[in-house]
């Protein structure tokens, strides 16, 4: 399922939600462009969902039957999602069969494709407002030497 | 609904890339009770809660936008 937020980047052509109806119809522009299958829901104008679930632009959760987060990434990864799902798929298959298995806390360092030219048509579809701010905030990113949310491995290409 | 000029700051107009991923780090680590929130669904404009979706089965919700 998909959660439809604010816009992270407003431009001209998807600017700032100022009314709900106008979030309903982007969250509709949205199926019809990227030929979305999965159910979207809405978040309410204020972004009450997005502010209790951590009001990061792309994150992903897996919540189990009854309502307990099971897995979180601050950033969407298709591969990343599909490792925990089978890690979760196994891990029930084993109880199922008799085995003994306490859950635990775990991490790990997920590692996403960084698509520019996806990334950078994305903001054109938004406007030029948007590919301008972007530019500014990275910008200020390299100025301050750290990009938000980039997690340090020292592997880094 | 929070107040007018909270709900503006949340929809900001402009991209500042302020996003604050150690917060994020710490709120609902996994094991943590979901939180219930009412949504819209987009294509019918029919109000659900998360619950709904999770009561019977697990949920993977992805958050986002067009931009």
């Amino acid at each position: 399922m998909f959660l439809y937020t604010r816009e992270a980047h407003p431009g001209e052509h998807f600017p700032a939600h100022r009314s709900f109806e106008q979030k309903l119809a982007h969250a509709r522009a949205f199926r019809e462009r990227f030929a979305v299958e999965r159910p979207i829901l809405v978040d309410d104008l204020a972004g009450t969902g997005h502010r209790l679930y951590g009001l990061l632009p792309n994150m992903t959760y897996l919540i189990g039957r009854g309502g307990r987060v099971l897995f979180r990434a601050d950033w969407t990864d298709a591969a990343a999602v599909e490792a925990a799902l089978a890690y979760l798929r196994g891990a029930r298959a084993r109880r199922r069969e008799g085995l003994r298995l306490k859950p635990f806390y775990a991490e790990f360092v997920g590692h996403r494709w960084s698509d520019q030219a996806a990334f950078d048509a994305g903001l054109e579809v938004a406007g030029p407002q948007a590919v301008a701010d972007f530019a500014q905030a990275m910008a200020r990113w390299t100025q301050g030497g750290q990009v938000p949310g980039r997690v340090a491995t020292g592997e880094e290409g | 609904m929070g107040q007018p000029d909270q709900v503006e700051a949340y929809n900001y107009s402009v991209f500042e890339g302020t996003d604050d991923f150690l917060a994020f780090r710490l709120a609902l680590p996994v094991g943590s009770q979901a939180p219930d929130v009412a949504a819209t669904v987009a294509d019918t404009g029919e109000p659900v809660r998360l619950s709904d979706y999770w009561r019977d089965r697990d949920l993977l919700v992805e958050f986002g936008s067009l931009t």
